[in-house]
Parts: structure tokens; sequence; C-alpha cells
């Protein structure tokens, strides 16, 4: 049985059945990545042996009559600042270019005990920091859509291993935009959970009260199917809720939106937007009302206003002290110097890159007494307001539709130098995080350069399920996204 | 002119809590004597992608503590992140309690010279402790060390600081405070309060205030390794105050270390104050939030506290203050007191046996009071015994000894001690009587003739008496006997000595 244009669910059916070897599936996957990764760059580390290894085991099972589970033999991809046990985990950076952890992520481990098997670790900014996979102490990843772009980030190492076809599923994290943003630049479906519905452990920290693991999918089925796995609750992240999540699965099987609220955000449709996302926007929209669905106008302006320098300070100000554990004492990079404080400074001077440094010194100054009030204090007021404003929002909506990203992927090296306009690019997606909330970016078809355009839907805290029900409609109208380069998925 | 001075000192006391693992993993405390870094985690090394998760048990232990204090507990509290760089700090910033700890406003009462002093209690917090540096030069220190080691098994062990307001005026009141402090967390069982072995360790913080109205600026003073040391800190550092603010000088703002060896104090280099903290709430952890049937679980929990013992033993069964202070240190310990009285021995023989008897066989086995052999009923049979005058003084210690040696009770104590009350029958003793008597002629003698008025050689011989009967017979038969003896011998029939 040829498995070309499986998704996960159907592979793992297959491999349970019998009709497909996991052995076959992971190898096929294994040579498309030989041959595509000079050119893309989407993976730090490939865990060949490992994942042979795994997936021999999982035929085993299959063999001898257990249940391999809902992943059997799906290969899978994480980014690699998810920790694998005794596989190096880099988060794209100098400074642990060879620390190999001693423990898996929850996630990981939820992954392979569903019978993932788990192939590479994923290129990404450097400590999830940007916004293009160009701050990676590993090199730029390029966009599997157009190699002189960039595939977006900082997961973008996951979501172009999704859109090239090396998997059907690979993990990101998402942090202000790093799951949505890239999802959208190559063209494939990412979605950022509510903040404590997948656990964190395992998962090296940048801010620790905006970071969330999700899946990257080219079906909705698939982000289910993961989420399904992935989210559970998990006693080692007092952050995790331990309340009950729904069949995500069952949901995209059978999507149903009738009667369901669109809040359209209008100030987000302005001239910054690219105007084919804002085509994007208003086709999405007129489907969801010839689907069954109400449409509002909603505003948030002060998500619109308060936004991006808010996250700008909280996210750089926890990345400071969740990075300050990377001294060159115990684990990592060190540069050995005649005296202690020499050995810090030159061990961070040279293990980091320049974004890292640019966001640590930003995150120290705003936690700096004398600061702390006017910087920090006040963007968590600034927080406070948008979560308030979204609340609002949703006493009127069911779920909000707004643009993923303000432009469609830019060229490698074109933003490089412009930290500001960098930033900008998790304008809508940012906000989200700040309030906690799950958001979704769902892939809209290809512009007429073929350039991928797509849509993000916003729902309440915990209601994560409202998204996979409304993407699995609007994947009705879009289509799902084949895979680039002429993938194996 | 001359210018009085006020000391005035405020202590930050940090306790181990005495929980079986760490504050936010579950490597285990007990790291006293164990290889370094056998007892650690990637949680408590502060490994990339690990989380802590809060030891619940640590929050009950510092609740009960604060509670025992008279403090009001935050149904909300939550913690910070203070953030410096240190080896001995594996993520570079510990987790601890900033605008919300866990307890504010108590007091404990000290004691100074019979006289009571209410100490307030600012505030009681949790935090974790750091590990341990250990420099590689000859003698241990810092200075002149090529290398330092780590030992992270430190990392992570849960610790209440406990906060004192300014109440302090003496390095005395400040050793009272410290001991009442160790006495109450090990009495609540929250802690071993060992200095030695720091999980018992206090910063002071010392000014002079000045009659003429001024303020010396407060020093913080580290590294006082026992309370001795912060006694003669606290001595040195207000005489160097005073002669600074006597000359017209002002004191400096500081962080002062304690040289033990040297008896002085000596400023820390400006490097290692220079710290901006940058406090955050931690992201990691939700707020602890303390509902009201735990509080009065705790509370309920927390027995009559040491100070209301004290006053107790004092009023209503007499007792001098050391004695009720000796006896109230201890729960075990005064709780079987209580136990001794309750089996309707008298107090002052109970306490007395017990801060004598008991406490050295305590000592001696490192038992605890209800882990004895014996209860404190048994006990209290047993001196019932020598108040009806049934066993002496002498034969209750024998009897004792067999219950605690050979885990007995009192009646089979006795017949292994060989002691029988009542067991010598009179015409037994009034043989040995006379023989005591023929063989100390001179005592009789003086006796008979009425030349011991202060009845010094009667009470000889009846100790002799006692010793050849080995108390067998209770002191008012012996000495009864005795009288009627002598008696015989008075008369005018009866044989002369």
């Amino acid at each position: 049985m040829k498995f070309d244009g499986l998704d996960a669910s159907q592979t793992a059916s297959a491999v349970a059945k019998g009709e497909l070897s996991a052995v076959d599936v992971v190898t096929a996957s294994l040579q498309r990545i030989k041959r595509l990764e000079p050119q893309l760059n989407a993976l730090i580390t490939v865990m060949e042996h490992e994942a042979l290894e795994r997936a021999a085991l999982v035929d085993l099972k299959v063999a001898s009559g257990g249940d391999p589970g809902p992943l059997a033999g799906v290969p899978v991809i994480v980014k690699d600042n998810m920790c694998t046990h005794g596989v190096r985990t880099s988060c794209g950076s100098r400074m642990l270019e060879k620390w190999v952890p001693p423990y898996d992520a929850s996630v990981v481990g939820y992954l392979q005990c569903a019978g993932a098997v788990i192939i590479g670790k994923s290129n990404m900014d450097e400590f999830a920091m940007g916004s293009s996979t160009e701050h990676s102490a590993f090199g730029p990843t390029s966009n599997p859509i157009d190699t002189s772009r960039v595939p977006g980030g900082s997961s973008g190492g996951s979501a172009a291993s999704v859109a090239a076809g090396y998997v059907p599923l690979a993990l990101g994290s998402d942090t202000g935009g790093s799951i949505r943003q890239p999802a959208a630049f190559c063209g494939v479906h990412g979605l950022k959970p509510t903040y404590g519905l997948v656990s964190r452990w395992g998962l090296v920290a940048f801010a620790s009260s905006l970071d969330q693991i999700g899946p990257f999918a080219r079906s909705v089925a698939d982000i289910a199917l993961a989420m399904d796995v992935i989210a559970v609750p998990d006693p080692r992240d007092p952050t995790c809720s331990r309340g009950e999540r729904p069949s995500f699965r069952n949901l995209a099987e059978s999507p149903d939106l009738k009667g369901m609220r669109i809040g359209v955000v209008r100030e987000f449709l302005g001239d910054s937007l690219h105007p084919d996302l804002r085509q994007a926007i208003s086709e999405a929209e007129s489907f969801l009302a010839s689907s069954g669905c109400g449409i509002v106008d909603i505003s948030l302006a002060d998500s619109a206003s308060f936004g991006l320098p808010c996250y700008y300070i909280i996210a750089p100000a926890e990345a400071s002290s969740n990075l300050a554990r990377f001294d060159g004492v115990r684990y990592g990079h060190r540069e050995d110097a005649e005296n202690l404080v020499c050995q810090y400074t030159r061990t961070r001077a040279t293990g980091f890159g320049e974004e890292v440094k640019r966001r640590i010194l930003t995150g120290t100054f705003a936690l700096s007494s004398g600061y702390y009030d006017a910087y920090y204090l006040t963007a968590l007021k600034a927080r406070k307001k948008i979560s308030d404003e979204f609340e609002r929002a949703f006493s009127s909506a069911d779920i909000i539709l707004m643009p993923a990203t303000p432009s469609l992927p830019f060229r490698k090296g074109e933003l490089m130098d412009d930290p500001i306009s960098m930033y900008m690019s998790d304008v809508f997606t940012l906000p989200v995080n700040l309030a906690g909330l799950p958001g979704m970016t769902v892939y809209a078809g290809l512009n007429a350069e073929g350039l991928p355009l797509s849509v993000q839907i916003v729902a309440p805290r915990w209601e994560d399920s409202r998204l996979i029900n409304c993407a699995a409609v609007l994947e009705q109208h879009f289509g799902r996204p084949s895979s680039a380069m002429g993938g194996v998925y | 002119m001359t210018r009085a001075f006020e000391t005035v000192i405020g202590l930050e006391v940090h306790v181990q809590l005495a929980t079986e693992t760490k504050l936010f993993c579950s490597c285990p405390t007990s790291y006293i004597g164990k290889e370094p870094n056998s007892m650690v985690c990637p949680v408590c090394l502060g490994l990339p992608g690990t989380l802590p998760s809060l030891n619940g048990r640590a929050v009950e232990l510092g609740i009960t503590a604060a509670l025992a204090m008279g403090c009001s507990i935050n149904r909300n509290s939550r913690f910070h992140r203070k953030n410096y760089f240190y080896p001995d700090l594996p993520k570079a910033f510990q987790i601890s309690q900033y605008d919300l700890p866990l307890a504010v406003c108590g007091s404990i009462p000290i004691f100074i010279g019979g006289r009571k002093k209410i100490i307030g209690i600012t505030r009681l917090h949790l935090e974790e402790d750091a590990g341990k540096l250990v420099h590689g030069s000859s003698d241990g220190r810092l200075s002149g060390t090529s290398f330092s080691l780590v030992d992270y098994n430190r990392a992570g062990i849960p610790l209440a600081e406990i906060v004192s307001e300014p109440d302090l005026s003496s390095p005395e009141e400040a050793r009272e405070y410290v001991l009442a402090i160790r006495r109450l967390v090990r009495y609540l069982g929250v802690s071993d309060g060992d200095m030695e072995s720091g999980s018992l360790r206090v910063d002071a913080n010392i000014s002079q205030k000045c009659t003429d109205g001024r303020w010396g600026n407060r020093v913080e003073i580290k590294n006082l390794n026992s309370v001795r040391a912060m006694e003669r800190a606290l001595e040195h550092e207000t005489v160097r105050q005073r002669d600074i603010l006597s000359g017209g000088g002002a004191v400096k703002q500081e962080t002062r270390h304690w040289d033990d060896v040297a008896g002085s104090t000596r400023p820390t280099r400006g490097k290692e104050e220079a710290h901006d903290y940058r406090y955050f709430p931690e992201p990691d952890l939700p707020a602890i939030v303390v509902c009201d049937p735990m509080v009065r679980r705790l509370e309920e929990g927390i027995p009559e506290l040491p100070w209301a013992k004290r006053e107790r033993f004092e009023m209503e069964w007499g007792l001098d203050p050391m004695d009720s202070t000796a006896l109230s240190e201890r729960l075990d310990v005064a709780e079987f007191l209580e136990g001794v009285v309750a089996a309707g021995a008298d107090s002052g023989i109970s306490a007395n046996w017990v801060r004598t008897d008991i406490m050295r066989i305590l000592k001696e086995t490192g038992l605890k009071a209800d882990e004895l052999p014996f209860t404190p009923e048994a006990l209290g049979d047993l001196l019932v015994k020598i108040s009806k005058g049934v066993l002496s003084n002498t034969a209750a210690k024998d009897v004792l000894e067999q219950m605690y040696r050979k885990g007995l009770d009192v009646a089979a104590a006795m017949n292994a001690a060989g002691v029988d009350p009542g067991g010598i029958s009179e015409g037994t003793l009034e043989g040995v009587i006379r023989k005591v008597l023929e063989a100390n002629p001179v005592e009789a003698g003086l006796i008979l003739s009425g030349e011991d008025p202060s009845g010094k050689k009667k009470k000889f011989l009846q100790g002799l008496v006692m010793r050849e009967i080995r108390g067998q017979s209770p002191v008012q038969d012996v000495a009864s006997m005795m009288d009627k003896v002598m008696g015989e011998m008075k008369k005018p029939n009866g044989s002369s000595v």
C-alpha cells in the first residue's frame, strides 16, 4: 500500500491493520528528509536510529495483536525546545548545542504512548524568539512553498516539515504566534491551545505565562487527533488544567456551526493587512454565513493598541529570568575565564545570539528597580485590559475571525535588520497569548503567485473544540493544503 | 553632653521545614552526610524545561508555625522569583515569597529575667534553599581558591523565613527570641531547629537610636552560625555603631559579615550586595489558596503552646520559673508530665522526677517521652507510692530503672528490683534496727541522752537502716520502729547499751 496523500489518522489505521509497516512509513519519511533537507534545513537533529527502532516496536506490537495506539507508526517532528530523553535538545542555540536531556517532555511521552514515531527535532528561532526561523544557531530554514522566503517562526522548522510532507504532524510552541504565524507562512493548519490545556513539562521555557505547545497538520482531522493525544492533564505542570477534555476527533468528523456567531474584527482589516489576506477573511466570512453562522462586528481596540508593547515587555521580562540559568556552571556552553563573573559574561555573550540578547536586556531592564512599575506593572495592567476586552467580545460572538499575520511570507533576510517590523508580524497573534485563549491558523488556499493564505480563528478559554469545529467547516471550503515539493505526506 | 543610645534589633530567622521531600520536587530532604549531588533531580537542578510542583506539607508546616505565633494567614499568597546569579542557585533565581507572604502580623513572647516581652512577627514566608559551595582552597574559604565545587543536595529544601519587628533592644533579647523561635518550631515539629546543621539560620538587622533624636542607619549582619555568634556580633556591632555616632559620624547602611575568629564584623564586598533582585510573580506556580477548613484543621492540631503551658505550670502547680521553662520546652516532656500528674501524683514530686530522672533517660536514649517503654500513668503510680509512704524515694528510683531498662510494669519492676513494699516484717525491721544501733553505739548514746536536738544523728541511723532493708519499708515505719526500740532501751528493765 502506498501512503502518498494519507494523513496521520489514515496512516495510523493502515499501520494498525497491518496494511502498512511502521518501518516502511518511517523509512520513506527519512528518505524524503534526506533529499530535501539540503534545501530546507527544517531539522536540527534527525533521529534516524531511534525512529527506526521505535517503528520496529510498533510493528511488533501490531504483529502481536496489541493496540498500537491512535498514532501508530505516524512519523512526527517536534520543535527542538521540547526535551527528548537521550537526544540533543538545542533550542536553536549555541548555548545548548550539545545538551542532551535526561527526560522527555510530557508531550513527547504522550506521542510515543500513542504509537507515534518521533523522527526529528525541528529548527527554530533561538529559544523561540523570532518570527522567521532565521535566528537559529543552525542556520535559517526555507519555506517549502518558495525557498527564497522564510517559513515564519519561531516554529518554522515544524511548519516547513509538515508543508514539505516530511511528516503529517508536527508540534510547535507558541508564545506570541510561533505556531500560527509559521502555519500561515507555510500554508498548513496550526493550533495554539488554551493556556493550560497542554502540559509544558519539558518545554524549555521562553515566557512561562504565554508558552503553549500545539500541533501543525495539513488536515483539521489530524490537528484534532493530535490534540486528543497531547491535551491531557499533567500533574508535573501546575499550570496545566486538571479538567476534562472533549474528544476533538469526533468534533472534526462531524462539524456543525449552525447558530454560531462569528465576530469579525474590523479594525484588523485596514490598510496594513495584505489585500489577499483581507480577501481570505471575507471569503471565510461569507462561507461561514452560508453555513448557518451569524456574523457580528466586534472591536479589539485595546489589543490593537497595547498588544505589541505589552507583549514585548512581559515576554522578555519572563525570558530574562528563564534564560538566566544558562550560566555555563552546570551544563551547556561554557567559556572558561579567570573568574566567575567573567565566566558568566563570556559564556552568555558567546552562547546567545543577538535577538536573544536583545530580549534578555529588554526584559532585565523592564524588571529593574525603578522601572518595574513603569514597564512590567503597566504591561500587566494592559494585559488585563486585553483579556477583559476579549471577554466582552465573546459576549456577542462565539468565535472571532481575524487575520493570522499582516503579510505574506517575506523573503529571507528582508527583516533581519529591522526587529520592529519583524515583531509586527505577530501583531494579530500575540494578543491571543496575552489573554490565554485558543487560536488557530486555518489554511485558506493560495494566491495568484501560489503563496499561502490563511485566517485566524479565536475562541474563549477552554473552547478549543469550537476552533476544531469551525476549522473543519472552513476546510470544506478552502480544501486541505497539499504537500509542497511533491511530498510523501 | 553625654548621649544615650537605644539598640534596635530585628531578626530574620530561616527554619528548615521538616518535610520528607523538597519544596518543589520529590527529592528527599535528608541530605546531611550524603554524597554531594546524590539527592537531586532535574527540577532542583533547574534543568531546562522542568517545572516546580509545590509541596503541600511545607505549606501546612508554615501555616502551623504562623498560627502558633498568632499570625493571620493570607488566604491568597503567591511566589515570586528573586533573580540573581550565583553558582549555588541552579535556576539563577530563588523561588520565594514577596508581596503576599503566607502569613503576617503575629507575635511571640520572650522572658528576660522573669519579665515577659512580646516581640512582633512581621511575616512568615516560604522559600527554597540554595545549594552549597565548597571552595577548593586548603582552608575551604573563598579567598585564594582556584576552583569551587557545588553540592546541590540542599537546593530546593523548604525554608520558612520568619521576620521579626524591630522590637528587640539588646543582644540578650535577640538570643531569647531565637531560642523562643527554636523552641516553638521544635515543639510543633515544624523543624528540628538545629543551628549547627544549618536548619535554623539567623540574619540580624541592628541600628542605634540616639537620645538626641538621631537614628543610626541599619546594618545587616550575616554569617551568624550560632546563637552565641549572633550575640557576640550584636554586642560588637552595638559598640561599633555607638562609637561612630558618639564621634559625630554616620553609620553606613550596609551588609556586614561576622568573623567569629576575629570577633568583629566587616563589610561584605560591594559587588555581592549590589543586587537588584528583579522580583516578579513566579509564572510557573498558581497562587497558594488557603481555605478556612484547612486553617481550622491545622489550628486544631496545634497543642497548648510552650509559653501557655509554662504559665499554667506556675499558676496551677506552683512550679518555679526554672522548672516550668525546662518542662514546657518540649511537647513530649510536657505532655508526659501532665500524664504523671493526671495519674494522681503530686505535681511538685512529678516535676522533680520528670526534670531529673526522665530527662536523663531521654538524653541517654535519644528517645521522645512518648517512646519510653513505660507510660506516664505508670510513673504516676510509682510516685503515688512514695507520697503514701509505701516506697522510699531510693527504692522508687531502683524501680524506675527496671521499668526503663527492662520495660516492666510497676509491679514487675518492683519484683525485679527486689523491692517488696511491706515485705519486711515488723520483727525483721526491729532486728535490723537493733543491729544498727549496736553497731553505732556512740550515735545511739547521744540520742538516748538527749544530745541530738537537731535529729541529725537519728536521721543518719535511719538512713543506715533503710540501706539495710533496701528501702522496702516506708521511712515513717522505720522512724516509729526506731523510736519504739530506743524507748525500750531507755526503760529501767531494758538492757542498757
